[in-house]
C-alpha cells in the first residue's frame, strides 16, 4: 500500500474508518455476550456530586496499595521459605543477594505501613464527612471488616521476618488476643497452633497471610465497590443539596413535633390559645 | 380498557368480527401457601443437598485447622542432668524447649537459701552467704519459668538484684518470682522438680546434700543424684499452686472469672 492511500484513512478516526468499525464490532461482540460494556459504563461513568475533591480518592489509594501488596507479595513468595530453619536466611538472601530483592521487599514493607495509614485516613474522611449515614450503613460495615482484615494482614506478615523483634512482638500480640475473656485462650491456641510458638505457627501465619485474608479482602473490596457504585458517592457536608435536604428534614421533624402538616412552616403562636388556634389554621389535620 | 369480570374473559366488544378470539388464560388459582409444590420441593432438596455437601467439606477442613491446636501439652519428667552440675547458692538458666526450639522456653533453676535463713544467721539481704555456714536443710530448689506472666516475653535474671526483669513492658519480680513492679497480674509460673537419688529413689534436696564436717562447705552427696523437671503450674501471691494459666490471666479476684472455660 502506498502512503498516499493510507494517509486519508489514518486521519479519519470517525465511524467510517474500517479500523474503528472493526473495533466497535469487537466491543459489541463482547458486550452482546457478556454485558461488559454496560457493566463498565455503569461502574465508571457515574455522576458524582458537586464538591468532590481529593479526599474522595483515599479509598482508591487504599485499593491500589492492596494491589501493590498483592503483586510484591506474590513475587516475594517465590523466594521466601516459611520454615523456622530457613525463613530468616531466605529473607536475608532476598534483601542482600537477589537483584532488586531489596526493592521489592522494601515496597512490600513500606506499602504495608502506607496501607494502614491510608485506610485510617479513608475511614476518617468517611466519618467526618458523615458519608456512613443512610443509605450507606452497609458500605461502612464492609469497610470496617476490611479494616480488621488489613490489621490481621499486618499481624500475620510481621512474624514472617522471623527475627527476634518479629518473634517477640507476635508472642505479645497473640498473648493479648488470648487474654480476651471467655474464648481468648482458645483463639490464642488456634493462632499459635498449640500452646507455644513452633514450626506450625510460622506456616500457619504464612497461610493466613498469603491465602486466607487476601481472598477475604478481595471479596470485601468487591462488595464495598459494588455498594459505592450502586449508592453513589456521598455529597460533602457543605453541599447545598445536602444542606437543603437537612433543612427539609429538620422542618419535617419540627412540623411533626407541632402536629402541623409536613411542609408548612410553623407560625409562632401565643402559648395560651394554642389549642383553639391550631385547628383553625389546619382544620384538615383531623383533630 | 374494559373491566375484566375476573374470569380472564373480556366482555365482547361490538364489531363485525365473529370468528374465534384469543383470550388471556384465567389466572391459576392461588395455591395453598402451605402446599408443597414441585418447585418448593426441589428448592428444599437443592438447599438441603448443598448444605450436606458443604458440611461434608467444611467440617473436616475446619476441624483439621482447629482441633489439633486445642490439645493440651503432654508433660513428662525430663532428666536435665546431675544435681552436682547446678551450682549451689546460685541461679542457673536452662533451655527446656524440648522438640520445638522455636518455643524458646527457659527455666531458672534456683538453688538458694530458704526464707528465714538469713534472719536466723543475722545476715542482711545485701550480705553474701557462704556454703560453710549453711546446713543441708537451709537450701531450697525452685524451677521458675522465664515466661512473663503479663504477655509472655522472656524475663531475664539479674544476679545483682536477685530479681527477674521483663524487657517488654517493665514487669519486675523478686527472687522468688513474686511481682514487685509493672503490669503482671500474678507471679512467675514454676515447674515441678524432683531429685532422684541412687537406685531411682526420689529424695529431698536436704537428703541430697551433705556437710562432711561442721566447718566444711555444703556439697552434693557422692553418687548418682539427678535433677528432673516436670509439669508447669501457676502460683498466686502466697505461692499456692494453681493449674497453669496463660499470660495475662489473673488467678484470683473478680477478673479471674473472665476465663470460666476449661483450658485447652
Amino acid at each position: 500500500m502506498s502512503t498516499r492511500e493510507t494517509q486519508p484513512q489514518a486521519r479519519d478516526i470517525g465511524p467510517k474508518n474500517p479500523l474503528v468499525q472493526a473495533g466497535a464490532a469487537a466491543v459489541d461482540y463482547v458486550d452482546e455476550r457478556t454485558g461488559a460494556k454496560t457493566g463498565l459504563t455503569w461502574f465508571l461513568f457515574r455522576n458524582v456530586p458537586r464538591g468532590v475533591s481529593w479526599f474522595q480518592t483515599l479509598g482508591f489509594t487504599a485499593m491500589a496499595l492492596f494491589g501493590l501488596q498483592a503483586i510484591t507479595g506474590i513475587i516475594l513468595a517465590m523466594y521466601y521459605k516459611p520454615d523456622p530453619n530457613s525463613a530468616y536466611d531466605s529473607i536475608q538472601r532476598i534483601t542482600e543477594e537477589l537483584t532488586w530483592g531489596w526493592l521489592v521487599r522494601g515496597m512490600h514493607k513500606w506499602g504495608a505501613s502506607a496501607m494502614i495509614v491510608v485506610v485510617f485516613l479513608h475511614m476518617g474522611r468517611v466519618f467526618f464527612f458523615g458519608a456512613y449515614k443512610y443509605p450507606r450503613e452497609l458500605t461502612w460495615l464492609t469497610g470496617a471488616i476490611l479494616l480488621i482484615m488489613t490489621m490481621m494482614m499486618g499481624l500475620t506478615g510481621y512474624l514472617l521476618v522471623w527475627d527476634q523483634k518479629a518473634y517477640w512482638a507476635t508472642v505479645v500480640a497473640v498473648n493479648i488476643t488470648s487474654s480476651a475473656p471467655l474464648i481468648g485462650p482458645y483463639i490464642g491456641d488456634i493462632l499459635r497452633a498449640g500452646s507455644e510458638f513452633g514450626p506450625d505457627t510460622l506456616s500457619r501465619f504464612y497461610s493466613i497471610h498469603m491465602l486466607l485474608i487476601p481472598g477475604g479482602i478481595a471479596t470485601f473490596i468487591g462488595l464495598h465497590l459494588y455498594l459505592v457504585t450502586k449508592l453513589g458517592i456521598a455529597e460533602p457536608p457543605w453541599s447545598r443539596r445536602r444542606l437543603a435536604a437537612d433543612r427539609r428534614e429538620r422542618e419535617l421533624r419540627e412540623a411533626a413535633r407541632r402536629r402541623l402538616e409536613p411542609g408548612r412552616t410553623p407560625v409562632p403562636v401565643a402559648p395560651a390559645p394554642a389549642a383553639e388556634a391550631a385547628p383553625a389554621r389546619s382544620p384538615e389535620a383531623g383533630r | 380498557m374494559q373491566e375484566s369480570q375476573g374470569n380472564g374473559m373480556p366482555e365482547e366488544s361490538p364489531g363485525r368480527y365473529s370468528g374465534p378470539r384469543a383470550y388471556d388464560p384465567a389466572p391459576p388459582e392461588r395455591p395453598d401457601p402451605t402446599a408443597v409444590t414441585r418447585t418448593r420441593f426441589l428448592t428444599g432438596v437443592a438447599l438441603a443437598g448443598g448444605g450436606v455437601m458443604s458440611a461434608a467439606i467444611l467440617v473436616p477442613v475446619v476441624g483439621f485447622a482447629v482441633a489439633p491446636t486445642l490439645q493440651g501439652e503432654d508433660y513428662r519428667w525430663v532428666d536435665v542432668g546431675p544435681l552436682a552440675d547446678f551450682p549451689l547458692l546460685q541461679v542457673s538458666s536452662l533451655a527446656v524447649s524440648g522438640p520445638d526450639p522455636e518455643a524458646d522456653r527457659r527455666v531458672f533453676i534456683r538453688l538458694k537459701e530458704r526464707q528465714g535463713v538469713r534472719e536466723r544467721l543475722g545476715k542482711s539481704p545485701a550480705d553474701q552467704l557462704t556454703l560453710e555456714e549453711l546446713q543441708p536443710g537451709d537450701l531450697e530448689l525452685l524451677v521458675i519459668w522465664n515466661r512473663c506472666a503479663h504477655l509472655g516475653c522472656p524475663v531475664a535474671y539479674s544476679r545483682g538484684g536477685d530479681s527477674y526483669i521483663c524487657p517488654c513492658h517493665g514487669g519486675a519480680y523478686d527472687s522468688r518470682g513474686r511481682v514487685t513492679a509493672g503490669p503482671p497480674p500474678r507471679p512467675l509460673d514454676r515447674m515441678d522438680a524432683k531429685i532422684v537419688g541412687p537406685g531411682g529413689k526420689s529424695v529431698t534436696l536436704a537428703q541430697a546434700l551433705v556437710k562432711p564436717s561442721p566447718g566444711a562447705p555444703l556439697q552434693v552427696r557422692q553418687g548418682d543424684y539427678r535433677l528432673l523437671i516436670g509439669k508447669p503450674y501457676s502460683i498466686d501471691d502466697e505461692e499456692r499452686p494453681y493449674e497453669l494459666h496463660g499470660p495475662g490471666e489473673p488467678l484470683d479476684g473478680a477478673l479471674a472469672n473472665l476465663y470460666p472455660l476449661p483450658r485447652p
